[in-house]
């Protein structure tokens, strides 16, 4: 008997049970169907927060405060006073596999431009900022190194804040009162960003960037650096560039645990490692309903085989060797799985689709979940339906004829 | 003519846990090739068995089975399942047909597991509805057929793999003595044409239209007479 005559029989035989045939694939329909869109929601959330790290800026390195245990009730000053903008030198003329050291100073001020004010972060930076960042100036120009070491009163606004600010006239040359507390200070707009979006760490369109001793002599009144951005010569050695930070801040502040450096490839794999974690634990859940499925399945062929008995009978009668029942049987159980796990596969991708619409990514099905699971949803039809193939092919004739 | 099948002491027990039941006692007949013989006997005579035996359905619990030249006492249940497609035409009392192919369909079967390619099969089922008289039936289900097309059909099925012999288990025990007797006929005329024709029976008008009557009692063989005998024996 041919292998296309052994599949046109099982394909007759569960047309000729369409209801049951469809009851009995809804297990593995919704098994495969969460697979797929679990897997799906977890690479597109993942790529996600991978083009948002991505985006940060090539090997970057940030360098920020930490508290140090134990001294919660003087954090603020301590915190406050450790980071100064010669040590971004110092780090950047020591330093072998550091560049580009940026020394930030945040704050938030009240915008005012013409009859619009507007609330945004102010974040004082040096030229290689850009850089570091991955980002680039649309219109206009950035902050330069005369700016900063003359503390000009400049700034480079984000795209957004931009249109908040002047709408549709041109923010070049534009004069922005910023206040901080009492304090006033008049800035003249010297760049427009490009738009970047939403990345970690802030809405870098809704910020205003200006020279950092500009921000800290004459808006913010401070001495400290927020914190540092930086970056490694390559990104193969972004791991010896952490090290080095490490050591020379160590030395410089006496205390290890009063800085925190991390690297975008330890911040990848952080979350990487947390997406995975995710995605094994949803997918195990997901798997338990393919299992369940072919129990299922399972049960509808036990029944199907002990109904047909006398065909079996018959059909041993007429010559069908065991081997000859056994894949039929077989070829039914399978049939079944595998057209279960294709229509689940197109209920993932339906599900993959609402869900990446409302959480704002795409839903990809990539190839290999789509194998993953028509493979797995065989290998259930396979492994749940031997034991009721096994059974029908072990039927007596004589028995099986008998049967009422 | 030659021999197509040949039992020598043949004895069936059947093992029902605490009682060992002695189906067949030793029987030894043989049959030639062409011939057309019934196997009458009441019911627990052993009748069945001896048709499950020379059917290949079942094997002896001792003594020799032949047919058609091959010992068929000892062989695996695969090889037997290969004679039965090839050598052996089932007809039985409920038909058997697969009530969810059509005539033509069922006809196919074994012609499907004998490896038969899809155009030659369906040419010779086929012929053989045709030859049975079904020529216009052939897209029918079973339920839509009568029990007299039904065992036609069953017959044509029989005939498809042009089998050694035909076994027939009360080809009329469910039809009404008009169809009944057509479908005896039927077995008639595939005797003339050179069929070999075993018919079990315990119905003594359709053993005697057959030529050779072997009656089975308690396992044994009581009586192997021919037909014209039989007749007399019944008249006296």
């Amino acid at each position: 008997m041919s292998i296309l005559d052994t599949l046109r029989t099982a394909l007759h035989s569960l047309r000729a049970n369409t209801l049951r045939s469809i009851l009995s694939m809804l297990g593995i329909i919704i098994g495969v169907g969460a697979v797929v869109s679990v897997v799906s929601i977890g690479t597109g959330g993942q790529q996600l927060v991978m083009a948002n790290i991505s985006q940060l800026g090539s090997n970057l390195i940030t360098i920020n405060p930490a508290v140090p245990r134990g001294s919660a009730g003087r954090v603020q000053e301590e915190v406050r006073s450790v980071f100064t903008v010669s040590m971004a030198q110092e780090m950047e003329e020591l330093l072998p596999d550091v560049m580009n050291v940026v020394p930030i100073v945040t704050g938030r001020a009240l915008l005012v431009a013409g009859g619009v004010n507007v609330q945004a972060n102010l974040v004082g930076v040096t030229p290689p900022f850009v850089t570091v960042m991955n980002y680039e100036v649309a219109r206009g120009r950035f902050i330069t190194e005369w700016d900063v070491s003359e503390e000009q009163a400049v700034a480079v606004l984000g795209s957004e804040l931009a249109t908040e600010l002047f709408e549709d006239t041109d923010p070049l040359g534009q004069e922005i009162i910023a206040i901080v507390s009492n304090r006033r200070q008049i800035l003249r707009v010297v760049g427009v960003m490009a738009p970047r979006g939403q990345a970690l760490g802030g809405d870098y369109d809704m910020q205003l960037y200006l020279p950092v001793t500009t921000m800290m002599e004459r808006i913010a009144k401070t001495r400290t650096v927020s914190y540092f951005a930086a970056q490694a010569s390559s990104s193969e050695r972004a791991s010896e560039a952490v090290d080095q930070v490490q050591f020379f801040l160590t030395r410089r502040l006496g205390d290890s645990r009063r800085f925190r450096v991390a690297s975008q490839d330890q911040l990848l794999e952080t979350m990487s490692s947390i997406t995975q974690t995710l995605s094994i634990m949803l997918g195990g859940i997901a798997s338990i309903a393919l299992l369940v499925g072919g129990i299922g399945i399972m049960n509808i062929m036990l029944i199907s085989v002990t109904e047909r008995t006398r065909e079996i009978g018959i059909r041993k009668a007429l010559g069908a060797k065991r081997r000859v029942i056994l894949f039929q049987f077989l070829t039914e159980a399978v049939t079944l799985a595998a057209l279960g796990g294709a229509i689940g596969v197109g209920v993932g991708w339906v599900g993959a689709q609402i869900i990446g619409y409302y959480g704002g990514w795409p839903g990809i099905i990539s190839a290999e979940s789509v194998a993953v699971a028509m493979g797995f949803s065989t290998a259930v039809g396979l492994f749940f339906g031997i034991y009721p193939a096994a059974k029908a092919a072990r039927l007596d004739p004589v028995q099986a004829l008998s049967y009422e | 003519m030659p021999v197509m099948f040949a039992a020598h002491n043949v004895t069936k027990v059947y093992d029902m846990g605490a009682v060992q039941v002695h189906a067949l006692r030793g029987v030894s007949f043989t049959i030639d090739q062409g011939e057309m013989v019934a196997i009458m006997g009441p019911s627990g005579s052993g009748k069945s068995t001896l048709m499950q035996i020379m059917g290949c359905l079942d094997r002896p619990t001792s003594g020799t089975v032949e047919l058609d030249g091959v010992d068929v006492t000892k062989v695996r249940d695969d090889r037997l399942a290969e004679i039965r497609n090839k050598k052996i035409g089932f007809v039985f009392q409920q038909f058997n047909l697969l009530p969810r192919l059509t005539a033509v369909e069922n006809v196919e079967l074994p012609l499907v597991y004998a490896g038969l390619g899809r155009k030659e099969r369906r040419k010779r089922a086929l012929a053989m509805l045709e030859a049975v008289g079904l020529g216009e039936r052939v897209d029918h289900r079973p339920n839509e057929l009568s029990g007299g097309q039904k065992q036609r059909v069953a017959i044509a099925r029989a005939l498809a793999n042009e089998p050694a012999v035909i076994l027939a288990d009360e080809p009329t025990g469910a039809l009404d003595t008009k169809t009944g007797d057509e479908i005896m006929q039927l077995l008639e005329r595939l005797h003339e044409e050179g069929h070999t024709i075993v018919i079990v029976t315990h119905d003594p008008e359709v053993a005697a239209r057959t030529r050779r009557i072997i009656h089975i009692r308690d396992g044994l063989i009581s009586r192997d007479e021919p037909v014209e005998r039989a007749k007399e024996v019944a008249r006296t």
